[in-house]
């Protein structure tokens, strides 16, 4: 047996479990090796030398104030839930809420909704009371496409009448640049036709 | 003059350690877990109490630090309640996990004061010569308990981390091997192999410093 193998049983020795094979290997080793013979006697004189000391103890105010700052109990479980499983919403909405829900951001939107509220004010625009009949899907539905028809109808207006708007800018700007010697105040574009 | 008695190197003598931990701490510590992860404030505070001096007797021996044990126990705990639903019952025992935890704290802190030991130590060598002569004095007798345990604190400080852990857990705080080698990641045979290292390191240092053992 060598000495690295002797080194590793003396750690059984030492508690008093070695037994059989190794522990006569390990005796009859000892006598005829001086520097384990000397490893052995300081590893025991080292353990009956700790057996002296008595075990350290904590100050009784530190059980106080490990419990005083760490989070225990139903606290720590509620972080704990919070920081492992965060809500549906949070979930579904991501980062977005995180954002929006910014003090800058909520100061913002509400700053928006008061301006707009008190234009409509201003502009005599009365809400009207939303009642329960409203929220009818048919009834909503209906009130979507008629505005969308609405809407499209007044476009097209618009737009009908721009053509018209530009006809007449157009013959009054050709009536201005007649020239003002002709009688009866022909248009520059019939002249232009006739030559 | 040496003053150190060296004993025959032949004795037998009884384990002053229980080869079996009793299942009932075992048990115990299962519950308390069970109970702290199901939210009951008492269970919390069961814990603490169990285990507090054992992890700050852990930190005091290897800081020799009253105030540095006290804060690295209290971020041991902290960290206990952080991270206790990791803890899985099946894969270990909960005082390993909970060595293991003191013990990465330990390792850290050891890495943060580097810097600050490495000024310390020149004063330690002018302050050698006169723990010398002083220690003359404690040869004649039995140490008590109370000086055992400075000198002892002293003598842990010289050796390296891997082997003062070892003799902590070990001879101090009365860790099975196997629960040493799944607290250090390491063979039992490596554990054994420190611990020894550890016990001859300390022999020597106790014998320079003249202190009978």
């Amino acid at each position: 047996m060598t000495c690295a193998e002797i080194e590793i049983l003396l750690a059984d020795y030492v508690d008093g479990t070695l037994r059989g094979d190794e522990r006569a290997a390990l005796e009859s080793h000892l006598p005829g090796c001086p520097a384990c013979a000397q490893l052995a006697a300081d590893i025991q004189a080292v353990t009956a030398f700790i057996e002296r000391v008595p075990q350290a103890e904590p100050p009784a105010e530190l059980m106080t104030r490990i419990l005083h700052y760490a989070p225990t109990g139903r606290r720590a479980a509620a972080e704990e839930r919070s920081s492992a499983a965060p809500s549906w919403i949070k979930r579904l909405l991501g980062g977005f809420t995180q954002t929006v829900l910014q003090p800058r951001y909520v100061m913002g939107m509400a700053m928006t909704i008061l301006s707009f509220s008190m234009l409509a004010r201003f502009a005599h625009i009365e809400p009207r009371q939303l009642r329960p009949a409203d929220l009818d899907p048919v009834k909503v539905w209906q009130s979507i496409d008629d505005r969308s028809h609405r809407i499209y109808d007044r476009s097209m207006k618009y737009y009908d009448n721009l053509k018209l708007v530009i006809e007449i800018q157009s013959r009054l700007k050709d009536w201005s640049e007649q020239d003002p010697g002709t009688p009866g105040g022909q248009p520059a574009s019939e002249r232009r036709n006739q030559k | 003059m040496a003053t150190v008695a060296i004993p025959s190197a032949k004795w037998t003598w009884e384990s002053p350690y229980p080869t079996v931990r009793a299942n009932d701490s075992l048990d115990a510590d299962l519950q308390l877990v069970e109970r702290c992860l199901g939210g009951q404030e008492a269970a919390w505070e069961d814990l603490v109490r169990v285990h507090t001096r054992r992890v700050y007797s852990i930190c005091y021996r290897f800081t020799n630090s009253d105030s540095e044990a006290q804060d690295l126990t209290q971020d041991v705990f902290l960290r206990v309640f952080k991270n206790l639903k990791s803890f899985r019952a099946g894969e270990g025992l909960f005082i390993v996990w909970l060595t293991r935890l003191t013990r990465n704290l330990l390792i850290d802190h050891y890495r943060r004061t580097r810097m600050d030991r490495a000024t310390e130590s020149i004063e330690d060598q002018a302050s050698a010569l006169e723990e010398n002569t002083a220690a003359i004095a404690r040869t004649e007798g039995m140490l008590a308990g109370r000086e055992a345990s400075e000198l002892l604190q002293g003598a842990l400080q010289k050796l390296s981390p891997e082997l003062r852990e070892t003799v902590i857990l070990r001879d101090l705080e009365e860790l099975e091997y196997r629960e040493i080698a799944q607290t250090l990641n390491v063979p039992e045979g490596t554990v054994k192999s420190r611990l020894n290292r550890g016990r001859a390191e300390l022999a020597r240092v106790l014998r320079r410093q003249k202190i009978s053992i």
